[in-house]
């Protein structure tokens, strides 16, 4: 199957077990103290962040807007998701420049993932990035500092679910993908 | 010109992301104001589409406890009958009895009046700063903006967006307003969340010496845009504030926003009567 279509097929598979799933657990590591934050963890970024290496940033920001946007839509904060995708894609290619030996654009088709750079950069690459993401959302939907140990509080929750669904998406599909590449 | 469209060459990158990001808060901007866009919300109609094929899956798997909450409202509902016939009984067998000849016109006068339309939840949140919640009804049924909604227990929110067969609803689960509040005694508060937990509310600001006791029930008021008298809770915790006497009420929300799976959208026919009358008085006050 041509890549594009599969990438397609990858972008709303991701969407809709975001929006249709995961937007329904909600998800708090405490109920006492009762100011614990709830969150709904994230899965999509990974889409972006599973791009091919070589993929061009214009385009990196495109699909970023996109995701974060159809996203959105399900959540009623039209932008929201945008502006911290957006934020991720372009922070992207610098994060992986400065994480992989050889030039970008030598990589060709591959997808970031464990065989190609290994467990640890992989691990800083996308925590990072959910990292910046989590916070810039956070940031934006609850838009005020007057109760910063919250917000805090929740972005690394939040990022630390996001990171162990991650994790638990490479140990899923890491081999049987790595084959199919061969 | 040449070094213009070289250094748009170079910076393309950085322009687009810059154009992104200004596209992504405009959105935001306007969303954050309660007039928001429709066609950016959770009831345009390929969203509520999806919503909805998700709901008529789940609808089943829930159809008990809506059973039990159904009998429940009406057994409310019942007694709530039976107490208004008692207290009429009351009335036939005291000395004085006056009767109002029913051709006056005086003796009803209506200053609201409301519709209630049914409607399902097919998307619910709780967890965000400013949550939604999607119902299968849109204008096609008569849905509006700014109608108020509640649940069989208690309050739900008001209408934000509404498109041909969807509308979202901004619940009480919000920073963006408070909802005007009543004790049992008739002291008159505001009821607002503070973000975290979907099952408290805090009626603030209300005088020391206006004794609440743990227990005691919060409705809405006349005053805004719900219809009076509809629980939205009971206080399960006082806290002083020594600075100001004021104290704060922590309310256990009457509704559970948790399992939310139908609720009830209310017209009420003479609001728009109400507020032209008040939006006139309010330009005079300016003039």
């Amino acid at each position: 199957m041509h890549t594009n279509v599969k990438q397609f097929i990858k972008f709303c598979l991701f969407i809709l077990i975001q929006t249709q799933v995961l937007d329904k657990i909600m998800i708090r590591w405490w109920t006492e103290p009762s100011g614990f934050p709830i969150f709904v963890p994230f899965l999509y970024p990974l889409f972006i962040l599973l791009l091919p290496l070589s993929t061009p940033v214009w385009l990196l920001l495109f699909v970023g807007f996109t995701t974060g946007l159809s996203v959105d839509l399900f959540n009623n904060t039209a932008g929201m998701h945008a502006f911290a995708c957006v934020l991720m894609a372009y922070l992207r290619t610098n994060v992986l420049n400065a994480l992989l030996p050889k030039n970008l654009s030598e990589y060709g088709q591959q997808v970031p993932g464990v065989k190609v750079m290994g467990w640890m950069p992989f691990l800083t690459y996308s925590a990072f990035l959910l990292l910046i993401l989590h916070l810039t959302f956070f940031t934006l939907e609850i838009w005020s500092f007057s109760n910063i140990g919250y917000l805090l509080l929740k972005v690394l929750a939040s990022t630390i679910t996001s990171m162990l669904l991650v994790v638990g998406y490479l140990l899923l599909f890491t081999n049987s993908s790595s084959i199919r590449n061969k | 010109m040449r070094n213009f469209i070289l250094f748009i060459h170079r910076f393309f990158n950085l322009l687009l992301f810059i154009a992104l990001e200004i596209v992504c808060i405009l959105l935001i901007a306007r969303t954050n104001t309660l007039q928001g866009i429709d066609i950016l919300s959770s009831s345009n109609a390929i969203v509520g589409m999806v919503l909805q094929k998700r709901e008529n899956v789940l609808y089943y798997f829930s159809l008990k406890q809506m059973n039990d909450s159904l009998l429940k409202e009406n057994a409310r509902l019942q007694l709530q009958l039976s107490e208004n016939n008692y207290s009429f009984d009351e009335l036939k067998d005291s000395t004085i009895t006056q009767s109002i000849p029913p051709k006056d016109s005086t003796d009803k006068i209506r200053y609201a009046q409301y519709i209630y339309r049914t409607a399902r939840v097919i998307n619910n949140s709780i967890e965000a700063t400013n949550n939604y919640i999607t119902l299968n009804r849109g204008y096609n049924h008569g849905i509006q903006k700014n109608m108020a909604v509640i649940s069989g227990t208690g309050v739900v929110g008001r209408v934000m967006y509404v498109s041909a067969n969807y509308s979202s609803v901004l619940s009480i689960l919000n920073v963006k307003q408070k909802v005007s509040a009543q004790l049992a005694s008739g002291t008159i508060g505001s009821v607002m969340w503070e973000e975290g937990n979907p099952d408290v509310l805090i009626m603030e600001d209300i005088p020391q010496q206006v004794t609440v006791k743990i227990g005691d029930s919060v409705f809405t008021t006349s005053y805004s845009f719900f219809p009076p008298h509809v629980l939205i809770g009971k206080v399960f915790k006082k806290k002083i504030i020594k600075k100001n006497n004021l104290q704060y009420l922590y309310i256990r929300s009457a509704t559970n926003f948790r399992n939310l799976q139908y609720a009830y959208v209310v017209e009420n026919i003479k609001a728009a009567e109400k507020k032209t009358l008040e939006d006139s008085t309010t330009t005079q006050k300016t003039k």
